[in-house]
């Protein structure tokens, strides 16, 4: 199962449409249909070809992410780091400012360095995101990470608090 | 009055939230860590030992819901009694942060690893006021006000 989530705070409906035309495309080719289940947010587009729910609780979230071959986000960090903990590839678009889909394109300066992110794969078009879709066995996740950078982080806070 | 190694941890959903419990997980074994976040359906949730309360969901750009969620905010700093502040962001912090800091409550902001580039929004808006302002982004700290000490990736 793919698992896309679009994240709470606005609609990404391009995302949702490019999942949705692909499960179309590919309804006939055995080879790529996989069943794909997408959290919608608040956008206006519903998609005609895969499940959906607006909003889910974190439980069920988190149980989504842990059971699907693949995870497709917007490029929000929280998704990352729980595509990470669950042990599941995601691939990230990034919202764009220009088409309402974000108050800034922060998420668009962030896919340089995300793609550098060990099992985290970037698309900014259609194009890419479906390049990444057709080879998706070949996508890995991060491994677990020993928290080398969030160690000193916490060892500071306990020092200041 | 406040209790000593009791934290009071506040974000706003989403990656925010997600870093905010990367955090405190690490924190709980020594220190009281209460949890302050908009979870929508969910009330005061408790998670084990863990408390979460419910605040309202507001940001920059719903500016008039603000105002309750502050006051919300200050009602629960003055039941909780927290000896220091805690935010990953965003607009709850950032009015968390500056109640804090009317109250002389100890004061940490740590800005979203999603921002590379400059500080969030609403770190730049926080950063004269919180005690302590960390970055995730080693090219982000100017070494004196704005910290790096680590990251949750």
């Amino acid at each position: 199962m793919i698992f896309v989530a679009t994240g709470t705070q606005f609609p990404f409906d391009r995302l949702v449409r490019y999942l949705d035309e692909w499960v179309a495309s590919n309804k006939a080719d055995n080879k790529h249909s996989e069943a794909v289940f997408m959290q919608l947010g608040e956008g206006d587009y519903l998609p005609q070809h895969t499940q959906w729910k607006r909003f889910m609780g974190l439980e069920d979230y988190n149980e989504k992410i842990k059971q699907s071959s693949v995870f497709i986000s917007h490029a929000g960090m929280g998704n990352i780091i729980s595509a990470k903990d669950h042990g599941v590839p995601i691939i990230v678009i990034n919202r764009q400012a220009s088409l309402g889909e974000h108050r800034n394109d922060h998420q668009q300066e962030g896919l340089a360095w995300m793609a550098e992110l060990e099992g985290v794969y970037t698309a900014s078009t259609q194009e890419a995101l479906y390049g990444l879709l057709d080879q998706r066995e070949t996508l890995r996740a991060g491994k677990k990470s020993h928290d080398t950078s969030l160690t000193p982080l916490i060892d500071y806070l306990k020092s200041v608090l | 009055m406040w209790k000593k190694g009791k934290v009071l941890a506040v974000s706003s959903p989403g990656g925010h939230w997600v870093q905010l419990n990367k955090i405190g997980n690490k924190l709980e074994d020594q220190f009281l860590i209460i949890y302050a976040s908009p979870r929508g359906q969910y009330k005061v949730a408790q998670q084990g030992e863990r408390v979460v309360h419910n605040i309202m969901d507001a940001s920059a750009d719903s500016k008039i819901k603000l105002l309750p969620l502050a006051l919300q905010l200050f009602w629960l700093i003055l039941k909780e009694r927290p000896a220091t502040i805690m935010s990953t962001g965003a607009a709850p912090g950032v009015i968390a942060i500056l109640l804090g800091k009317i109250l002389g409550i100890k004061t940490i902001w740590i800005d979203s690893i999603a921002n590379v580039q400059r500080l969030s929004r609403s770190g730049r808006m926080i950063q004269a006021y919180a005690d302590i302002v960390l970055t995730q982004w080693p090219n982000l700290s100017d070494g004196e006000k704005i910290l790096h000490k680590g990251s949750v990736l």
